[in-house]
């Protein structure tokens, strides 16, 4: 809520056509209804009224977003227009999609809704992305199929992946090459895992190793650096951060925002309101409360303990923590509190991954000062 | 209309109409239900007291008029500052801050939520000055930081431009351009000569000033940054001992010199600056 802009991640479903180790979901047969679509929509813009925003983004996300029907996404898509045009509010659309479902029949609304762009998700090597009841490979070739479907329609698709054991292990070099030289992939973003929803052997395996991790990401960066940068290659959160090093723009990662409660709320397809899709499926004790329950989404953000328990977390953390000594304070705020929570059962801590970022920090900082 | 700043409480808002002002008050509520938008063409900024108030209020309001938060308690308010990140996509917000124990982490966090900073109090004891120092390093040196912390930044620029200034002036504690109006609606001297009572002549203070402590043989005799203190840290006590408080000001100095000179060697034949 900056005034000027705030984001909903909308969960429309929780079913979901894959069956990922570490997904942190907890997948459940529960659909929105259009007729619910338009209660939710109307109770958002009085929000927005009330808290004189004018810009909105949607975030589609799942459960999987491809197990509903497009034509459910074009209706929607004219629900929320109407809405939009009798507030005058700016709304704009994005879709996360694993791609598995894709198909032609999705162009139309890919193109009208989420302007020809689609975000999915791959890592490299794939240990854990499955359909159901399948393995790892065969996902991984379904997926690049799709994907290029999509790709020779005019469709562009960036990726967000996550480094395994043994993405550490083959080095940032082959990494890259895969995304960027084998599948043509000129958008995609590393993020770090965390063990949420219920556990399993991969998941405590989180987290990752902080030195090692730490060095592969600066690697990583240092080889877009030399073979990306200013090519079209865009590589977050390296991009972000030599943007904000060289110019001091704060287009940051959601886990380094001064407080993420400020930017955005999820919406589950049942009306439940997180902080975001991480929460919301696996952590009902920290949701917010239900939209259809009640008349102001206003009120439920303002009057929830859960929702205020998370807004304190950064001032919690410059007392508690050693966040305030440290130089990048500006552009982390403690990380993640999903993270903080699910590695140490403790929202007010600082994220474990804080070794891992500043070494991150402290060498886009340097490679920012002598880029190409 | 004169060209004195009043600094007045929200609830006498009606009597200073059409003059110059600073709003100040504890809930931001009361600004919002008091300052008409017809009033803000004379509003400079808008001060709040307790950073315990909802700021809800003020984000559709005031055509992006400044605000000051006001840092009484370093350690209580610190964790408060977050809720006012916010604001700043529609006003700029400048904190306040005591030099007490714990100022550094308010700024240093102030900085981080790129909200402006304001130092306020005359006369720093010794560990102050060492945290005074090292905030003139962080504002000087530390790429991550964008905003400015005064009075660093106006007197870093004054060296730089070589315009005279007074602290007087930068920390807006010059009687004879800026009046605190208290509670009750007496005039009085502002910020920190608030407590001074209410003088027949405004202007004499400075004028005293200049003839006392910062005209008569003594430390501030020769002091080097005579132009620019003009007695500031000799108020109120005035055997106060400034060497540390002239360190931090040579810092100043010489980074605004080092630049002077840094720019007119790259816009000198040969440099960089054309080419």
């Amino acid at each position: 809520m900056t005034g000027s802009h705030f984001s909903i991640i909308l969960l429309p479903t929780l079913g979901c056509n894959a069956d990922c180790e570490y997904c942190f979901e907890k997948k459940a047969n529960h659909h929105l209804s259009l007729d619910h679509l338009a209660v939710l929509i109307e109770k958002v813009m009085d929000f927005l009224a009330r808290k004189h925003i004018d810009r909105l983004s949607i975030y589609w996300q799942g459960g999987e977003v491809m197990t509903l029907p497009p034509e459910w996404f074009e209706q929607a898509h004219s629900i929320i227009r109407r809405s939009a045009e009798a507030r005058r509010k700016e709304v704009v659309h994005y879709l996360q999609s694993n791609m598995i479902g894709y198909s032609r029949k999705w162009n139309r609304v890919i193109r009208e809704m989420f302007g020809n762009s689609v975000g999915s998700s791959m890592d490299f090597p794939n240990l854990h992305r499955k359909i159901k009841d399948g393995v790892p490979e065969e996902y991984e070739r379904l997926w690049i199929r799709k994907v290029r479907e999509a790709r020779a329609c005019g469709i562009k698709v960036s990726v967000i992946a996550l480094p395994n054991d043994q993405t550490l292990q083959i080095g940032a070099e082959r990494f890259y090459s895969y995304f960027v030289d084998e599948l043509g992939i000129t958008e995609f973003q590393v993020n770090t895992p965390f063990p949420g929803g219920s556990s399993n052997q991969v998941k405590d395996g989180y987290p990752l190793d902080a030195k090692r991790l730490g060095r592969f990401l600066l690697d990583l960066a240092r080889v877009w650096m030399d073979r990306g940068f200013g090519k079209g290659v865009q590589v977050s959160p390296f991009d972000r951060l030599v943007e904000y090093f060289v110019d001091g723009r704060k287009n940051l990662l959601c886990i380094w925002r001064d407080n993420c409660v400020n930017d955005f709320v999820c919406i589950d397809p049942q009306g439940y309101v997180s902080q975001c899709d991480c929460w919301a499926a696996s952590y009902p004790e920290f949701r917010f409360g239900n939209i259809f329950d009640r008349d102001s989404l206003f009120d439920l953000l303002g009057n929830s303990d859960a929702r205020r328990r998370l807004a304190e977390r950064p001032g919690v953390l410059v007392q508690r923590e050693d966040c305030i000594e440290c130089r990048y304070l500006g552009i982390c705020h403690g990380g993640c509190p999903v993270r903080a929570y699910t590695m140490q059962g403790d929202l007010h801590r600082k994220d474990p991954y804080c070794p891992v970022y500043l070494t991150l920090f402290e060498g886009m900082e340097r490679l920012a000062a002598c880029r190409p | 209309m004169t060209d004195i700043t009043c600094n007045i409480p929200v609830a006498l808002i009606a009597r200073f109409r059409e003059r110059k002002m600073i709003v100040r008050a504890h809930d931001p509520l009361e600004i919002v239900e008091n300052v008409r938008d017809e009033d803000l063409v004379d509003v400079s900024f808008v001060q709040l007291l307790s950073l315990n108030g909802k700021i809800d209020s003020l984000i559709g309001w005031g055509n992006a008029i400044p605000v000051e938060l006001v840092v009484s308690d370093t350690c209580r308010d610190l964790p408060l500052l977050y809720r006012y990140a916010p604001l700043l996509a529609v006003h700029p917000v400048r904190v306040s801050v005591p030099l007490a124990p714990g100022f550094g982490k308010v700024a240093k966090l102030a900085l981080s939520l790129n909200l402006a900073v304001k130092l306020e109090g005359g006369q720093p004891e010794a560990s102050l000055l060492a945290e005074m120092h090292r905030m003139a390093l962080l504002y000087l040196h530390q790429s991550t930081v964008s905003e400015p912390i005064e009075f660093f930044h106006s007197l870093f620029l004054a060296f730089y431009h070589r315009h005279p200034i007074s602290l007087w002036t930068i920390q807006e504690e010059d009687p004879s351009l800026v009046r605190h109006i208290t509670d009750t609606g007496e005039e009085t001297m502002p910020g920190r000569l608030a407590g001074m009572g209410v003088p027949t002549d405004f202007s004499a203070f400075l004028q005293d000033m200049q003839r006392g402590p910062a005209g008569e043989e003594g430390e501030c005799a020769g002091c080097e940054f005579r132009l620019q203190c003009q007695g500031y840290f000799k108020w109120p006590l005035r055997e106060y001992r400034c060497a540390g408080v002239q360190e931090l000001l040579r810092t100043l100095r010489g980074a605004a010199e080092e630049l002077r000179t840094d720019i007119a060697s790259f816009h000198a034949p040969g440099g960089g600056g054309q080419r």
